[in-house]
């Protein structure tokens, strides 16, 4: 049952990008036009000397930034999109639980732009002639707790998205806090470590920029890694079901 | 009344309480003990005025609106306990062409909401074109929805609820905005669902599809029951005994005098050819000819006048009584007493 739930919505996501092509080209390309402007500064007016290390911090923080918009924000637009369409309360009278449907929609989502970052990050080190260390294993354990906690934090944004629906701007808001999720580095401000997905940018950056390989990871750093994931995929389940609830009581997945 | 009977009764709906919680002001009573049941094969008529709380019942009976009270059974099971069990037991189609994705085709839609039913696509896709088919939309699969006519996305609307094979149907006004046509479609479909075996619970505000495709009408105004019959059996309520009667030779000015002194209700055309008169008792009849006997008037024809359903649920929702009195506070006990007593 479950597979052909995904299956579903994964499908859905992949004909809609590419019904929407003009849509997801145009958020690429933003992206990278981004990256190119953000480089030029670095190249121009930053420290020679720290040009390569600042280079490789941008290729990592602009891949991450985008990942966590596309990966939160997307599921906020949908949501407010499809109640204002009336297919979220088709969503909701499914026999399987609409928390299952949305996971296996950002699933679908998450997964997709994966394959987009891991594009524009090469077309991105291509351009600027710098290659970043990619050490696959370590960058998929990092990245499996990380998302964890991407996806709580997209159920908690869908749980606004169906109680408030007037979020947009909130989630436009949302893009510089995910900025600075994606550049901050805990060595700067250390109790980012709490907030989520912070501390999994810091190890793919450590991996990607430094070099730094599992063995130079410790234990507690994993810890935290994995409790921050989970704890946040907790959470955003937990204000999910809580907003689902006060919808419902209220009559507000309707239209609006 | 859930449980009653040893095979499960599709729907049964009982005492259903809503009140929507305001800031600052009384909370807004929606709905208040509506209660009835549909039977497998049947198409029952949910109507109401604007705010009547036909919404917020379906949307309680779906599982998209907690009700503060009452109960919903859906073929047996408690919706209100086991809610996800009951939607697998119904399908509905709440906002006609907007329950769709529109940049997903007709199939792909068919196939989409299968799979959030759990419905793999190769079991469901021979089903889906065979209801494409019977739909009329067979040459439209692979159109977006997007470029689909309203009426077509209206018929795709309900095909998915179709295919999810579920027992009960709920269609909120499913000939909305649809041209004559497809409108007649769409009514056929109603009674092809209902010849099925399903049950169809189906709120319009058309009463000329109500009064073609429904078995039976459960009325509420004001958030309250105000009647659960059968058609026929309010049409036969609120049946008058009005007659147009046509006449060979215009009414004498005194005939139409004495017509006045025996009937309360009875009007008489300008040119004296037409009367309309109500002939409340049985012997009204002899009493009227006999009027027109006295100037040996000739009658070409005598006909009752048909009631229109529009009226019967005007009259139900206005809370007057088929004798143009109101009713009392219980409407629905009024009814049924009311039609006990006319038979």
């Amino acid at each position: 049952m479950w597979a052909n739930v995904l299956r579903a919505n994964v499908g859905k996501v992949l004909i809609e990008m590419r019904r929407y092509l003009p849509n997801t080209v145009s958020l690429v390309i933003t992206f990278y036009v981004i990256f190119l402007a953000m480089f030029l500064g670095i190249t121009v007016v930053g420290d020679p000397e720290a040009a390569d290390t600042n280079v490789r911090f941008l290729l990592v923080g602009n891949a991450v930034w985008f990942l966590l918009l596309v990966g939160i924000n997307s599921i906020g637009w949908e949501i407010t999109t499809e109640a204002t369409r009336g297919t979220l309360e088709q969503l909701h009278m499914s026999p399987v639980s609409p928390r299952w449907i949305l996971l296996a929609r950002l699933v679908g989502h998450i997964g997709a732009h994966l394959v987009i970052v891991v594009l524009m990050l090469t077309a991105s080190m291509a351009t600027v002639g710098t290659w970043l260390a990619v050490d696959l294993p370590l960058i998929v354990a990092v990245l499996l707790p990380m998302l964890l906690g991407v996806t709580g934090l997209a159920f908690a944004v869908a749980g606004l998205a169906i109680v408030y629906k007037q979020i947009q701007a909130m989630l436009q808001v949302s893009q510089f806090v995910f900025l600075g999720m994606a550049f901050v580095p805990l060595s700067v401000a250390p109790w980012l470590e709490l907030a989520p997905i912070v501390k999994g940018v810091d190890m793919l950056r450590a991996s990607l920029v430094h070099g730094v390989g599992f063995a130079d990871l410790g234990a507690a750093d994993w810890l935290s890694l994995v409790a921050n994931g989970a704890a946040y995929f907790a959470l955003g389940l937990l204000a999910y079901g809580a907003a689902e609830r006060r919808a419902i009581a209220r009559g507000l997945l309707g239209r609006y | 009344m859930p449980g009653a009977s040893a095979t499960p009764t599709a729907l049964c709906v009982d005492d259903l309480r809503k009140a929507y919680p305001r800031r600052g002001r009384e909370p807004l009573l929606a709905v208040d003990g509506v209660g009835f049941a549909a039977e497998p094969g049947q198409v029952v008529g949910l109507l109401g005025p604007n705010g009547a709380g036909k919404t917020t019942t379906i949307k309680m009976v779906c599982g998209l609106v907690r009700p503060d009270a009452g109960t919903i059974e859906v073929c047996g099971v408690d919706a209100r306990r086991r809610p996800r069990d009951a939607t697998r037991r119904l399908a509905a189609v709440l906002e006609g062409n907007r329950n769709l994705y529109w940049r997903l085709t007709a199939r792909e839609n068919l196939l989409y909401f299968m799979g959030n039913r759990g419905r793999s696509p190769r079991a469901v896709a021979p089903a889906a074109d065979a209801l494409l088919e019977r739909f009329d939309l067979a040459d439209k699969r692979d159109a977006l929805v997007a470029d689909l006519s309203r009426g077509m996305q209206q018929k795709l609307a309900i095909a998915v609820a179709v295919l999810a094979g579920t027992q009960v149907l709920l269609l909120d006004e499913p000939t909305l905005g649809l041209d004559v046509q497809t409108g007649d479609e769409v009514r056929r479909l109603v009674r092809e669902l209902a010849a099925d075996g399903r049950t169809v619970l189906l709120s319009s505000h058309d009463m000329a599809v109500v009064q073609d495709v429904c078995e039976r009408v459960v009325v509420i105004a004001h958030g309250r029951l105000v009647a659960d019959e059968r058609v026929e059996t309010l049409m036969r309520l609120f049946a008058t005994r009005a007659y147009d009667a046509r006449l060979g030779a215009p009414l004498t000015p005194a005939q139409a005098a004495d017509l006045r002194r025996a009937f309360p209700l009875v009007s008489v055309s300008d040119d004296g050819l037409h009367v309309r008169v109500d002939l409340e008792r049985g012997d009204d009849v002899y009493r009227f000819i006999d009027v027109l006997r006295r100037e040996r008037t000739p009658m070409e024809s005598l006909d009752r006048v048909a009631v229109r359903f529009e009226e019967v649920f005007r009259h139900l929702v206005n809370g007057d009584g088929p004798a143009r009195g109101a009713w009392p506070a219980d409407a629905a006990g009024a009814v049924r007493e009311e039609v006990s007593r006319v038979g």
